[in-house]
């Protein structure tokens, strides 16, 4: 599997933003979750595939079965019992509008074999594998070979600063943890690891205070608004601290807006715990020495902060 | 002054104390996760009607090292559990939230 990744990011760039629905094997064969592990594992045979979405009525996405949970009924089950007892619940999918290097993300962060793709009404279109990808892209090229250094930087999915234009090196990055956004309790735990990350490295109290109340706000804003997991990275400088806050999530459709204090989307219940103040934005300027935001409807949130050291 | 000290005054019920020889320097008062982190100093006591774990992150990412809620609020079993993890006093007031900031206050600030 690692020589596949290998070219899918060597092509990365020539294709990237090409759209997944263009890719996926559409329409994939579904199963509903009533149906038996036998019956599936009979699909799987013919169809010689290794994983099924499972969809209920208007093929609204309820979970996937692949041939790992076949081999676990195996072991531990019955082949009469229901598709709904072995299932993966917690399915990631992809939507036909995410791009091939969201796919790339994806399949790297989650190793999954593959994602149930679905359309804006969240019905499932497709299902999309690294294979899909390979097949698709040989067609397009017939051969290829990329030897440009240069681009290798870029294939490396480094970041180019927004703020000072210069690359943050991935093999730099001094922190990171990943955002778990299923769970609004979980907020700040990032930013707490990110406090005690900084205390060990001895920088002043008042600087940690404030990029730890930004990280937070950040963390804050990817649990509750993106619908996406997100990442945190922290670049030790010198002279600065560098953060960067990313979520593949729903976007922001007027960042101007949101950047106002009180400005808020948040649902009453996220309001009743003490969020959704409209104070994020607000808070992450306010305590960063440079901020700058990017993003887009359906494209996610990248957030870049900049704090010096010097006093 | 300490926690100690505060804590003489009776009026107030320990849910979890991880230390009480702490120094307390200032209070405040809020709801409002973000408002808090604005304006919250540190060494402080922070009193709130909130309840839910995240206040601990809170708290800890402002350093205030000691939560207050008021009578009739109760926290919730997983903010007691990660108040100890990452070292908050918990308490609980006999009053409501007013009358216990004055009594706080008297004891931080009063003749």
């Amino acid at each position: 599997m690692k020589s596949d990744n290998k070219l899918l990011e060597k092509l990365l760039d020539v294709f990237s933003n090409t759209k997944i629905g263009e890719i996926m094997t559409s329409p994939p064969i579904v199963v509903t979750p009533e149906i038996t592990i036998k019956q599936v594992k009979d699909i799987m045979k013919i169809k010689k595939i290794s994983g099924l979405p499972v969809v209920k009525k208007g093929l609204k996405l309820v979970g996937i079965i692949s041939i790992e949970d076949i081999i676990n009924v195996l072991e531990r089950g019955n082949l009469n019992d229901n598709v709904f007892k072995w299932m993966s619940k917690n399915v990631i999918s992809l939507n036909e509008n995410n791009t091939l290097s969201e796919f790339i993300d994806y399949s790297q962060k989650y190793k999954y074999g593959r994602f149930p793709i679905i359309n804006e009404e969240n019905k499932v279109v497709g299902i999309i594998t690294k294979y899909d990808v390979i097949t698709w892209l040989f067609e397009k090229l017939g051969t290829i070979y990329i030897h440009d250094e240069r681009r290798k930087k870029v294939l490396n999915q480094e970041y180019t600063s927004k703020l000072t234009g210069e690359i943050l090196d991935n093999d730099k990055i001094s922190f990171n943890f990943e955002i778990n956004y299923n769970d609004i309790q979980k907020i700040g735990i990032g930013a707490t690891k990110l406090k005690a990350f900084l205390k060990s490295k001895n920088i002043n109290d008042s600087l940690i205070r404030k990029i730890s109340i930004a990280t937070y706000e950040a963390e804050a804003n990817v649990v509750i608004h993106s619908d996406s997991y997100g990442q945190i990275y922290c670049w030790d400088f010198e002279d600065s601290i560098r953060l960067l806050i990313k979520d593949y999530g729903k976007g922001i459709e007027n960042v101007e807006l949101a950047m106002q204090e009180g400005f808020s989307t948040a649902s009453e219940d996220v309001r009743s715990q003490g969020f959704g103040a409209g104070m994020g934005l607000p808070n992450m300027k306010r305590f960063s020495d440079k901020m700058t935001i990017i993003s887009e409807v359906g494209k996610g949130v990248t957030i870049e902060m900049m704090f010096y050291k010097g006093d | 002054m300490t926690l100690k000290d505060i804590l003489k005054h009776g009026f107030l019920e320990s849910i979890y104390i991880f230390n009480d020889n702490i120094e307390i320097k200032n209070g405040y008062v809020g709801d409002l996760l973000s408002e808090i982190m604005r304006n919250s100093p540190s060494s402080s006591i922070w009193i709130t009607h909130q309840t839910h774990p995240n206040i601990i992150a809170v708290a800890s990412i402002v350093e205030a090292n000691t939560i207050i809620i008021p009578i009739d609020f109760d926290f919730e079993i997983e903010t007691i559990e990660k108040a100890k993890e990452n070292n908050i006093n918990l308490l609980k007031s006999k009053y409501d939230i007013f009358k216990t900031v004055g009594l706080i206050y008297n004891c931080l600030f009063g003749e």
